[in-house]
């Protein structure tokens, strides 16, 4: 009985937590007096990297040259292009490098899939151990000068548990 | 003179390595204990060399030397004395200097704490020691030599070299002075200070482990001894390398002004490598040690461990990623590489060797698919899972798409966002369920039953956590994972501290203190799943519902973010500070409910040199349970008459990383913590314990 009442506890207070309100993800308003705000440019350039420096994201990088591309960002959706479009425009002229992840498909898939390739192969790699491994015999404990130690450590544990056992 | 006899200090630490480890491998083969006596003693005199070597080369940095050309790099007149200091590691050279003492104080470390306790793998822990500082100490002597000079030559070109060169005159000292570069000032933060040298003890540490590890496979002593010997070092690099971590984290927030402090750098990466199959090597050694099993892929990990670690050097030091972090190109990259690969090679096919011979066989296997061991072997599976998804996005895809398909990509985090995520929830919900279940044999039922508790304080836990942060389901999923991770380590202490209260009455106080100091390991180490707990949750707050905005205010004008307002109140532009740097300081207050609760002050820091001007952001920050209002003050835009542009950040919940750090190193001292007793006794008898197995 107890046992259900607390399921039904943690069930209704985590459905509850479902139901909370979302959380405000979404940038703030915008600078009325430009048609085309800073936090709609950071938003794309934080997408791209600076295609001069190393790993460094266009929002954040400071060199000259980067504040010109943010300006382009800007003109670009002035124009009327979509986040995608300027993307795709930086893609062009600079490669792949510039995005996260790469655009070209074959590229993309070399990069998104073969972490969980080598996954994989890691574990059928372990499983294969472990068959082996239980084709042979156990071996014998290695050293018996470890042992009294365990066993110190072991029936402190048995205790503590035999005591826990108890208040249950 | 500091010049030369910093360099010959340096010169004789690497032959006292060389000969260290030519000793030890003859005298084992011959048995010959006077030649290993004699190892040892080279082993011990690398240290002091080094420390010379390290202790000339800060008299030159803060004696302004400029004739040398590291100090000529790194410092100029206007540097503060304590960054004199931390220039030690502020460039290649300094710091491979700084890398060799560490590694060698380790190294004797190691052989004074475990000379006797364990003789039959000393010999061949100095022997691989050695060779790895002399491996170090030659790219410091022969690539990257910090004690050289400049000297102009008869044709008026500069050379630079130890010792005068033949006809070479040293230029006007007030020439060198008024040219010299000052260190990088980036480096010049409190995180910077303690960040390098931290990292490089997490780095070097491994070496303790990977040492007796070695010693095992060669010895042929696979007992769990070359285990109980290189745990507390294991344990203490480890702590190094997760606060260097961290630290480094801070600095990125503090410094590099992007609002964040994990940028899924390839060099942020290459350090968190080592860390992770380090960790998974610190969770699977507990399985030896408590059931004889996975001994194959102990020496695996602790290998792979060191391994990560070289290679981590070559890679942030080699040029093969550029990145903030890096060093520049050198010339090293190739030595480093060859030493990477002939190194894990040598241990891998040592592991293979002994394998085939049968001698590392476990002496028990998987009974129950929930018990302790199979969890912690889950664990293990899912950090090398880590291992492989990080390397392949820094690494791996990077290399492979320049080589096969002549393409340079980056992947960012977007990659590293979508692969890891779901790779550490499973982590989190190990580190939740694994300290309730038994050694051998658990049933589902009996799991199911200890959960139950844990699992309604973790919803507590959520709750509490969505009054002070935005929660969305996945966010609910991530906190619940990452709380019962720390909810499962508090009620597990709190049982045996209650058990100890009730059947031995002792008070709550005293109960808590036995149970820990009677297994500091266990206990120690629930405290660390509590600062990871809390680690988790600060880093899914702030990467889930971090927000920005970027505005330019006039003195006087506000902007809101996520219920707070910031009001720009003044600019105080060209302020000097001691350093001669010049400061453009902008004020703001933050107001919360209408309150004013702090005043900030973003500012940009303008650091003169020879090549114009060096500049930093430095946020402006208020503090609170709740996350950080991070404010930046942005010069890319024009600034006009009384107006800046602000780029503002809400970062939620971001101070559990840094109060989880705290709690890491507490977990870290408590499990670590052991009467260790140096047993060096430096007579030639002591030597005779150290019985050499034909």
């Amino acid at each position: 009985m107890k046992t259900k009442v607390l399921m039904l506890l943690l069930l209704t207070a985590t459905a509850l937590l479902f139901l909370s309100t979302p959380s405000e993800l979404a940038f703030a308003q915008g600078d009325p007096t430009k048609p085309v705000t800073a936090d709609q440019v950071n938003a794309i350039a934080k997408q791209l990297y600076c295609p001069v420096c190393e790993n460094i994201t266009l929002d954040t990088c400071g060199t000259a040259a980067c504040a010109q591309w943010r300006d382009e960002i800007r003109i670009q959706l002035e124009e009327g292009k979509t986040p995608q479009q300027v993307i795709d425009d930086f893609v062009t002229r600079f490669g792949d490098r510039v995005v996260g992840t790469p655009v070209d498909p074959t590229l993309r898939a070399l990069s998104l899939v073969t972490p969980w390739v080598l996954g994989a192969l890691a574990i059928v790699a372990a499983l294969w151990y472990l068959r082996q491994r239980d084709r042979l015999p156990e071996a014998a404990p290695a050293t018996a000068e470890l042992q009294p130690t365990l066993h110190t450590d072991d029936e402190y544990m048995a205790r503590l548990e035999h005591d826990l056992a108890k208040l249950r | 003179m500091i010049a030369e006899v910093a360099f010959l200090a340096a010169l004789l630490a690497f032959g006292a390595a060389v000969y260290a480890v030519a000793a030890a491998v003859w005298g084992t083969r011959t048995a010959a204990n006077k030649m290993i006596l004699s190892a040892r003693n080279a082993a011990l005199a690398s240290f002091p060399l080094l420390l010379l070597s390290c202790g000339l080369l800060i008299a030159a940095l803060v004696g302004e030397q400029f004739q040398m050309s590291y100090v000529w790099q790194v410092t100029n007149s206007q540097t503060p004395i304590f960054y004199r200091l931390t220039g030690l590691w502020g460039s290649q050279a300094g710091s491979l200097l700084f890398w060799c003492t560490l590694m060698s104080g380790f190294a004797v470390g190691a052989v004074v704490i475990n000379w006797r306790k364990h003789p039959r793998m000393m010999p061949y822990v100095i022997a691989f020691t050695m060779a790895t500082v002399a491996f170090f100490l030659g790219l410091v002597l022969f690539f990257e030599n910090p004690f050289e000079r400049f000297w102009i030559m008869p044709d008026n070109s500069v050379a630079q070299s130890v010792f005068v060169p033949s006809n070479g005159i040293p230029p006007a000292a007030s020439t060198l002075a008024s040219t010299a570069n000052g260190l990088n000032p980036l480096l010049r933060h409190f995180g910077m200070i303690v960040h390098p040298p931290l990292l490089y003890l997490g780095f070097v540490g491994f070496i303790i482990p990977f040492a007796f590890a070695m010693a095992a496979l060669a010895s042929g002593d696979l007992s769990t001894a070359w285990i109980k010997a290189s745990r507390r070092w294991a344990l203490v690099a480890w702590i190094c390398l997760s606060l260097g971590l961290l630290l480094g984290g801070r600095w990125a927030y503090d410094v590099l002004g992007w609002g964040g402090y994990w940028g899924w750098d390839p060099v942020e990466n290459a350090a968190f490598l080592p860390w992770l199959i380090g960790t998974a090597y610190l969770h699977s050694v507990m399985i030896q040690e408590k059931r004889g099993m996975l001994k194959v892929w102990n020496l695996f990990l602790v290998i792979m461990t060191f391994s990560a670690v070289v290679f981590g050097t070559f890679a942030t030091r080699s040029g093969l990623v550029d990145s903030v972090h890096s060093f520049a190109r050198s010339s090293i990259g190739f030595p480093l590489f060859f030493f990477w690969l002939g190194m894990t090679l040598i241990a891998v096919a040592l592991i293979f060797w002994r394998w085939r011979r049968g001698e590392l066989r476990d002496e028990h296997r998987f009974n129950n698919l929930l018990g302790r061991e199979a969890l912690f072997t889950l664990n293990n599976i899912i950090f090398v899972l880590l291992f492989i998804a990080i390397f392949w996005g820094s690494f791996g895809a990077p290399v492979i798409s320049e080589l096969f398909f002549n393409t340079n990509i980056t992947l960012g985090k977007d990659y590293f966002m979508s692969v890891t995520p779901p790779l550490f929830l499973a982590l989190f919900i190990l580190m939740g369920v694994a300290p309730l279940s038994a050694w051998g044999v658990t049933s589902l039922r009996k799991l199911g039953r200890g959960l139950l508790i844990p699992l309604a304080l973790t919803v507590v836990l959520v709750a509490l956590i969505a009054l002070i942060s935005p929660v969305t389901p996945i966010a609910v999923v991530g906190y619940a994972a990452a709380g019962l991770a720390g909810v499962v380590a508090i009620y597990e202490t709190y049982r045996g501290v209650a058990a100890r209260h009730r059947t031995q009455h002792e008070s709550w106080f005293h109960a808590f203190n036995a149970l820990i100091t009677r297994n500091r390991r266990r206990y120690g180490g629930y405290v660390i799943h509590i600062a990871i707990a809390m680690i988790g949750i600060g880093t899914i707050g702030s990467t889930l519902f971090q927000q920005e905005t970027q505005r330019t205010l006039k003195v006087g004008e506000s902007v809101e973010l996520g219920g707070y307002t910031l009001t720009y109140d003044r600019f105080l532009g060209g302020q000097i500070a001691e350093d001669e740097r010049v400061m453009d300081i902008a004020q703001m207050t933050v107001y919360q409910n209408g309150n004013a609760v702090a005043q900030i002050r973003p500012r940009r820091d303008f650091y003169p040199n020879t090549e114009g001007m060096n500049t930093m952001t430095i946020a402006g920050a208020y503090s609170t349970i709740q996350g950080d209002v991070y404010v930046l003050l942005v010069s890319w835009e024009a600034v006009g008459e009384g107006s800046a542009t602000f780029k503002i950040y809400l970062n939620p919940l971001i101070n559990f990383i840094w109060w989880g750090g705290v709690l890491l190193v507490i977990g870290t001292l408590i499990a670590a913590w052991n009467d260790v007793v140096p047993e060096f006794v430096p007579s030639r008898s002591s030597v005779r314990h150290a019985g050499v197995t034909p």
